[in-house]
């Protein structure tokens, strides 16, 4: 009774404000007029050498939130493996669910067929995200994504062998690991924390920099990115399957 | 300027990179992480300590994180107030882990022990950059860590009821963090910045003042909720007492005092207050809320018969001082919050540890189970009712010192009412407080409850719960080394 009266003011509150809130597609906007977007549209192409506005914001100007955000992920994989606990060391857990009817030959050739060219896409997206949308998180995703289409059809046991636990345990700190070591690389050339531009190196080979800079942080958000989906994909499965094991 | 405007992201990025490190070392050397697992919190203390003395005189100090100038980047931007409990965060964290190495390895084992000191040093980065920043939205960065992390630590030994009690903290945790989000999300539609410093020039000529004033609102339900602020408390004594007793320090020492200290910061550093009467008047609503919290944490604290339990009850209670000092909107009563937060932290942090030497080394939990504790365990003893007294605040300690300030912010702030709840809100801890130490000390024990093997815990256990509990003799005896660099700091802000 209590929380239905909390939601329905919540509720009214929230009406209330999407009442007042300025409004939508007005160029005087606070959001469309201030300083802080002008310079991020006007100057962020030559500012950041990206030439996706939005990939510029979110790995050169807002650099520092988005290093939280993939500590977040990598968080978010050890407090599932520390709720469900990892598999152990070289010992691969098989998914024996008797119940299930195996899927139909058609299947598995259109999924082993297609999952390589799904991983393919991705890699253009990571790589492709400084020039077009997308970038690290959307290509770790869809990484992620061709593998729960794989285990759904072929098993745990035939993935895990696929990406075995030696290569995505490494892997799974890279994002926090390559924003870490650019922004300490920036403050190498002179500048703060995170600088992708180094000031006291000559200025012919900034641009380039940045850009090969900006490349490798979205690939490290992309590998790290995808090897926790995968991790914490692999960790729920097991638990399913000790679950279902016990009579 | 010299290296030392690095420091501050230093002592909040290192942290989380070692602990995204720490697997391998896991992988290589299980032995070794517990002993690692301080290196990066020793190195932030150390940078810390370097700190004092050199925040400039304009009152913070600010750092353009990729160089970009505020209100485009992010600014990272420790005042006195900040780095002051930025130091807190350093030293408790690094007590509570130099506690855990033998503790957690009795609860936790295999692969999660590396799990448990991922998450910790985790916890530990996002609230030090939790208290730094100076970016609104990353702050919900932070914020997201800290309360992932949190949510995995209470439930990390694994039983029912903790996983139990961790899923009730994440069903009102997790709303709580989106309702910050959508705050964030109208500042941002109404002013078109997310600076901190920015922010503040930008709302005092802003049009929108209705959707500001919502989303104020939003930010104390959602910070109130991490805070524990009375209504919203009831994740706390579940999720306090069950968790490992480090984590309880941990949650209890810190996590709360920094959620009220994004209040605190939102109220002063974003929403320049006086600027309309709504504001004042979400205000003293939070008022009313916290002296209820005082109240209600008291009389619980003392009904309860699980020792952890009572602890976490009297968490509610002094959550409450907190937020009494805060809406007392004097520079005497924020001063009092801000250490308060330092005394809380000591003393309850303390009280949680000496409640895991006796879970560890007894198993008791219970209340009654502690009659007559202080001939097997009188070090345990001792530091538990050192750290009492200051939560009852007893002159020589920093609970008095607190208290004081926070009874003196309100006097001058006219809120004779809450003067009174404060005042009650003694006497209930006394209650509480002494009721354990007179079970303790003079009353004899069950038979065959404390024979057998006559031992106190290990050195390493009792070291970190007796710097604590002298730590709130120190700063009671020696306040005046900080109470004024705070009275200014205060008055700076309001």
């Amino acid at each position: 009774m209590i929380s239905l009266v909390f939601i329905a003011a919540l509720f009214a509150l929230l009406l209330y404000v999407v009442a007042n809130m300025p409004p939508m597609g007005d160029p005087d906007n606070p959001t469309n007029s201030s300083e802080v977007i002008e310079r991020y549209l006007e100057k962020g192409g030559e500012e950041t050498h990206a030439d996706n506005v939005v990939t510029g914001i979110i790995i050169n100007y807002r650099g520092y939130d988005t290093m939280g955000e993939v500590t977040v992920i990598f968080c978010a994989l050890a407090a599932v493996l520390a709720v469900l606990g990892r598999e152990r060391r070289g010992r691969i857990y098989a998914y024996v669910d008797r119940s299930r009817v195996p899927s139909s030959v058609i299947v598995r050739t259109m999924v082993a067929l297609l999952v390589p060219f799904i991983i393919l896409f991705s890699v253009y997206t990571i790589l492709h995200g400084e020039i077009s949308p997308g970038g690290g998180f959307q290509g770790g995703a869809i990484v992620g994504g061709s593998m729960i289409v794989f285990t759904t059809i072929f098993g745990l046991l035939e993935s895990s062998q696929r990406i075995p636990q030696r290569l995505r345990f490494p892997l799974e700190g890279s994002a926090v690991i390559t924003f870490f070591a650019v922004g300490a690389l920036g403050l190498a050339g002179g500048g703060n924390f995170l600088t992708f531009a180094w000031p006291e190196i000559a200025g012919n080979l900034q641009p380039s920099l940045v850009v090969w800079l900006t490349v490798l942080v979205e690939t490290g958000i992309g590998l790290g990115g995808a090897m926790v989906l995968i991790s914490i994909l692999f960790s729920m499965i097991r638990e399913e399957e000790e679950i279902a094991v016990v009579p | 300027m010299g290296a030392y405007r690095h420091f501050p992201v230093f002592m909040v990025t290192v942290p989380l990179v070692c602990a995204v490190l720490l697997p391998f070392l896991g992988y290589l050397r299980q032995k070794w992480v517990p002993w690692a697992a301080m290196l990066p919190l020793a190195f932030s203390s150390v940078l810390g300590l370097l700190l004092i003395g050199k925040i400039p005189a304009e009152g913070y100090l600010g750092y353009e994180l990729g160089g970009w100038p505020p209100p485009w980047g992010i600014e990272l931007r420790v005042d006195r107030v900040g780095h002051f409990l930025m130091l807190i965060v350093c030293g408790i964290t690094l007590l509570a882990l130099a506690f855990s190495r033998r503790y957690i390895s009795r609860e936790v084992s295999g692969g999660r022990l590396t799990a448990y000191y991922v998450l910790f040093l985790l916890m530990s980065g996002a609230m030090l950059g939790f208290v730094a920043t100076g970016d609104v939205f990353n702050l919900f960065v932070f914020m997201e860590i800290l309360a992932l992390s949190s949510y995995a630590l209470v439930a990390i030994t694994g039983n029912r009821n903790a996983v139990r009690a961790a899923f009730k903290y994440v069903l009102m945790g997790a709303p709580s963090s989106i309702m910050v989000l959508l705050a964030i999300g109208f500042i941002y539609s109404a002013t078109g910045t997310l600076n901190m410093a920015d922010l503040t020039l930008r709302i005092a000529d802003s049009r929108y003042s209705e959707v500001l004033i919502v989303a104020y609102i939003l930010f104390v339900i959602g910070f109130g909720v991490k805070a524990a602020l009375f209504p919203l408390h009831m994740w706390l004594p579940d999720a306090h007492s069950i968790a490992p007793s480090p984590i309880s320090a941990l949650l209890s020492g810190l996590l709360v005092e920094v959620s009220t200290f994004a209040i605190f910061r939102i109220t002063f550093s974003v929403f320049s207050m006086g600027s309309s009467g709504l504001f004042a008047s979400t205000l003293d609503a939070v008022g009313i809320f916290a002296a209820a919290a005082v109240l209600y944490g008291g009389i619980m604290a003392i009904l309860q018969k699980d020792l952890k339990m009572m602890i976490a009850y009297s968490t509610v209670s002094h959550i409450g001082y907190i937020f009494l000092g805060i809406t007392a909107m004097t520079a005497e009563g924020l001063t009092g919050a801000m250490y308060h937060m330092l005394d809380h932290g000591l003393a309850k942090a303390c009280l949680f540890l000496c409640a895991g030497n006796f879970i560890f080394v007894k198993g008791y939990r219970r209340i009654e189970d502690l009659k007559g504790a202080w001939r097997q365990m009188p070090w345990t003893c001792f530091a538990f009712a050192l750290a009492s007294i200051s939560v009852v605040a007893i002159p020589p300690t920093a609970g008095f010192i607190s208290k004081w300030y926070l009874i003196l912010g309100n006097i001058k702030g006219g809120n004779y009412a809450y003067v009174v709840v404060l005042l009650v809100g003694a006497i209930l801890a006394a209650v509480y407080c002494f009721r354990i130490i007179y079970y303790m000390f003079f009353q004899p024990g069950k038979e065959g409850a404390w024979e057998g093997e006559s031992r106190d815990a290990a050195p390493s256990m009792l070291a970190p719960v007796w710097v604590l509990s002298l730590g709130t003799l120190f700063f009671g005896i020696l306040s005046y080394l900080l109470i004024p660099s705070l009275l200014d700091a205060m008055n700076f802000l309001l």
